[in-house]
């Protein structure tokens, strides 16, 4: 009896240690993919601001300064982001500049180029040609500058939305990875440590807010 | 005697660079709108600036500029509808017989202006333009917006030969100005000033920079002081360099070297005065080169490095005495001759004095004020406001 009892004890206690293990390893992969997946999300959104903000700079609607400052700054951010996107989005004389433009910077741009620091770059010069609320006004009357601002206003509050998710995301799974059994056992394997998401994505004050409704 | 001349003209000068960080540029605009006004023209300069920076009483501020990683750096630019707006009051305000735009390809304040504003307007293009310059002629408006500067001016040749390159058309080339007389009439400082056994080799830039070219020079003081034991080089500009720096680099040679720190303009003249020689190692980027002109003004010999815009400005080695850019041992060769040949100091110098009266502000002003009256010649009404740049008439233009 003592023997028997014995071994179901530490049966029990096996599988429980295993069933722990078990838990907290997919708990981990579980939040991994959680922040792969929130920060493609990101990136689909950062994307999509990037290219309303290079359709806003080549409209023709922003004084030029304007429109050269925030190009730029919008192309930076389009070749930064991974696969270099097709320049459809811009128009004319002005693809082809940019599109020969792109090839060697791709080829001497560092792979891990700061990403955070191109996108607070596009940030700070939309901040300023949106900066007053009147003429941003009298841009989104006209119905091809409305539409522009609608899809610039609305991919910015998702990379305001996306980000919040993705930091939340890689928090939750760097307290995970600090668990003791997890370091123990090294249970989160060869997957990197996820890093939060840092950039400046204030709202400009002349960009108007997405109506609830749509 | 000139038509134009006979009442007081109204200017507006635009400078795209931030008064609050003065270069180049700046104290051109600055320097131009004060000969204007000495010749009792109405002059108003509108450029970027902190309201806590002080100004001139002729300057107006556009505000601050906003500094952006551009183009692989920190740039500030001035920009925006607020900006624009500034812009408009500015010229309703002045009312002006000619509007006159320093940089106008560069996206700031001149660009802006050149854009808000129609009549007679004349451009001043002071660097060269790169390969991001000619990307930003793609974009809407920005070419249109060039086509309506009546007159431009390039400040040197490789100014004009990259403007035309870019834009096409022509340039006149009217050089930058010195005040010639500021420097010809500084006194002599003793801590500065040479002996026979110490002999004082001046230099003037940033010092962190390396283009501007202080360790070509510090690689040739041990060749000089061989020679001249006593030779002191007196270092002067601000920069992330110092003694220290110089004794790792130098050793035992490095008392030689006398930093000065950063000088106000009357310290700079009263150096270039002051010293047997003025050195500028340059190694490249220069379009211009007006320290050498000031330096020639204050009957110092010149030896500089042989990039084209030196070479321009130093008459081919005829006012000055060129060294292979970038050769530390050539420089020392150069030095130890001019400072051991008399004649030939005297010959530089002598040259020198009839070279920079071209660059004297009177001269040059009366070369831009020339250019002002064709610009206005060309135009039936002042500098007004273009209506194209007002958003209610914006609407189906976005294609033209």
């Amino acid at each position: 009896m003592r023997w028997t009892e014995t071994a179901l004890a530490v049966g029990v206690v096996l599988l429980l240690v295993l069933w722990v293990v078990w838990v907290d390893a997919s708990r981990l992969d579980r939040l991994h993919r959680r922040v792969d997946a929130s920060r493609g999300v990101l990136d689909a959104q950062l994307l999509r601001r990037a290219t309303a903000a290079a359709e806003l700079a080549t409209s023709g609607l922003l004084d030029p300064v304007s429109s050269i400052v925030v190009g730029e700054a919008a192309w930076a951010a389009l070749s930064a982001g991974g696969p270099v996107p097709s320049p459809a989005a811009v128009s004319g004389e002005l693809r082809q500049v940019l599109a020969a433009d792109l090839a060697p910077r791709t080829r001497t741009a560092p792979p891990d180029l700061d990403r955070g620091q191109v996108e607070s770059d596009l940030t700070a010069a939309l901040r300023v040609a949106l900066a007053d609320p009147q003429e941003t006004g009298a841009l989104s009357a006209d119905p091809a500058g409305g539409s522009l601002l609608a899809d610039l206003s609305s991919a910015w509050y998702r990379v305001q939305l996306a980000r919040r998710f993705h930091n939340d995301a890689v928090a939750q799974t760097r307290a995970a990875r600090r668990g003791l059994l997890v370091r123990l056992l090294r249970l989160a394997g060869s997957a990197s440590e996820p890093v939060t998401f840092e950039v400046d994505d204030e709202w400009p004050d002349g960009l108007p807010r997405e109506a609830p409704s749509a | 005697m000139r038509p134009a001349r006979r009442h007081p003209l109204r200017v507006g000068l635009v400078c795209p660079y931030s008064f609050d960080m003065p270069g180049g540029v700046q104290y051109h605009v600055r320097d131009l709108a004060e000969a204007l006004l000495d010749r009792g023209h109405q002059v108003s300069v509108l450029a970027p600036a902190s309201e806590d920076t002080p100004l001139p009483d002729y300057a107006v501020g556009a505000g601050r500029a906003v500094p952006i990683h551009y183009n692989g750096s920190v740039a500030r630019l001035s920009f925006g509808p607020l900006a624009a707006a500034r812009v408009r009051k500015w010229l309703a305000a002045g009312e002006f017989d000619v509007l006159h735009l320093h940089e106008p390809v560069t996206p700031s304040l001149g660009m802006l202006a050149l854009w808000i504003a129609d009549g007679p307007i004349v451009g001043t293009f002071h660097s060269s333009m790169n390969r991001s310059r000619s990307l930003q002629l793609a974009y809407p408006l920005v070419r249109q917006s060039l086509e309506k500067v009546s007159a431009r001016i390039a400040v040197s040749e490789d100014a004009r030969r990259t403007l035309v390159e870019h834009l096409g058309g022509d340039a006149v080339v009217i050089p930058n100005g010195v005040y010639v007389d500021r420097f010809t009439g500084a006194a002599r400082d003793e801590r500065w000033s040479g002996t026979p056994d110490r002999p004082t080799i001046a230099f003037l830039g940033r010092l962190d920079e390396p283009r501007k070219g202080l360790p070509v020079l510090l690689e040739a003081v041990p060749a000089v002081l061989a020679v001249h034991p006593g030779a002191r080089f007196l270092v002067a500009g601000r920069g992330d360099f110092g003694p220290d720096d110089a004794a790792a680099m130098l050793g035992p040679h490095a008392p030689a070297v006398e930093f000065v720190g950063g000088v106000s303009d009357e310290e700079k003249a009263r150096l270039l005065a002051s010293a047997d020689v003025y050195c500028a190692p340059q190694t490249g980027g220069e379009s211009f080169g007006i320290v050498l002109v000031e330096a020639m003004s204050a009957g110092t010999p010149v030896v500089a490095s042989d990039l084209g815009a030196f070479s321009r400005v130093l008459d081919d080695g005829a006012a000055g005495v060129l060294f292979r850019a970038g050769d530390s041992a050539d420089l020392a060769t150069t030095l130890l001759r001019v400072l051991d040949d008399a004649g030939l100091r005297r010959r530089v110098v002598a040259a020198g004095r009839d070279v920079v009266r071209r660059y004297d502000w009177p001269q040059v002003c009366d070369r831009i004020l020339t250019v002002y009256e064709m610009a206005i010649a060309g135009h039936r009404t002042p500098v007004g406001e273009d209506p194209t740049s007002q958003r209610r008439l914006w609407r189906g233009r976005a294609d033209a």
